[in-house]
């Protein structure tokens, strides 16, 4: 017994991985949205 | 150089700087003394956290310079660090509620720091959905500032709480406080996210001022038939 916190690397993959997803996805939508003001003008 | 290869260059570094800093979070720094792995998640929750508070601070400034100049620049940019500041504080409760359980037992608890992140979020969101729901140009961005201004109040006593309250999360660390095998990769990543972060205001607020002049520009005329 240590007093560490054993494992828990699902929690870091969980929080770097929602991280990297989502900003994915928002630089996605900035593209599509910057595009499709590109084109109306 | 266009203003969309500055851009893009922001974002090129601070992709690159994340993904090097990531690494180095992951797989090279040394594992908490108590914590033990679960602490890895602070690479990414403290950049975000800070660039969150940054991010929120300049909506603040360029509210007020709207308000002051009246310049449609000022209300894209405005625009633009409103959406990004909501999307970090959203990461940012979500990889706190993902540290929280492990070492805190709890995803969520109702302490200082917690309840005002939330009252940040809520407040910032429903500005952003303000600005959707209003169709004039001029009404949508005073209203949003004014609102802006206020909220911006909650701002400092985010930054604050964990020294007014006793709170279950930990006070602000220092470089001094915190072994320099993690000092490295938490600063890499506020760097790369600060690079990336300008990148996306850059584009973010050109979305803004190009839906702002098809809102302004007159009807075009009728054509006979």
């Amino acid at each position: 017994m240590t007093g560490m916190i054993q494992g828990g690397w699902e929690f870091v993959w969980a929080a770097y991985g929602i991280t990297g997803v989502a900003m994915g996805i928002y630089i996605a939508s900035l593209w599509i949205r910057w595009k499709a003001e590109d084109k109306s003008e | 150089m266009t203003r969309q290869r500055v851009a893009a260059a922001f974002a090129l570094v601070g992709l690159g700087l994340l993904s090097w800093g990531s690494y180095l979070g992951l797989w090279v720094a040394p594992p908490d003394r108590y914590m033990g792995d679960v602490q890895r998640i602070m690479y990414v929750h403290v950049p975000t956290a800070w660039l969150a508070l940054v991010v929120f601070m300049l909506a603040f400034v360029y509210a007020l310079l709207f308000l002051i100049r009246r310049t449609w620049r000022w209300d894209a940019l405005h625009e633009a660090t409103l959406e990004i500041g909501v999307l970090y504080t959203a990461l940012l409760c979500i990889q706190g509620a993902l540290w929280g359980k492990p070492t805190w037992g709890v995803y969520w608890a109702w302490d200082p720091r917690l309840t005002t992140v939330a009252v940040m979020l809520l407040s910032f969101a429903g500005i952003l959905s303000l600005r959707h729901f209003l169709d004039d140009p001029l009404r949508r961005a005073s209203w949003s500032a004014t609102a802006t201004i206020l909220a911006s109040a909650n701002v400092p006593v985010v930054y604050y709480s964990v020294r007014w309250w006793n709170s279950l999360h930990q006070l602000q660390s220092t470089p001094k406080t915190v072994n320099s095998a993690m000092v490295e990769p938490l600063r890499i990543n506020a760097f790369g996210l600060l690079a990336l972060t300008i990148a996306l205001i850059m584009i973010r607020s050109w979305i803004a001022e190009a839906r702002r002049r098809r809102d302004l520009a007159p009807p075009l005329p009728e054509i006979e038939a």
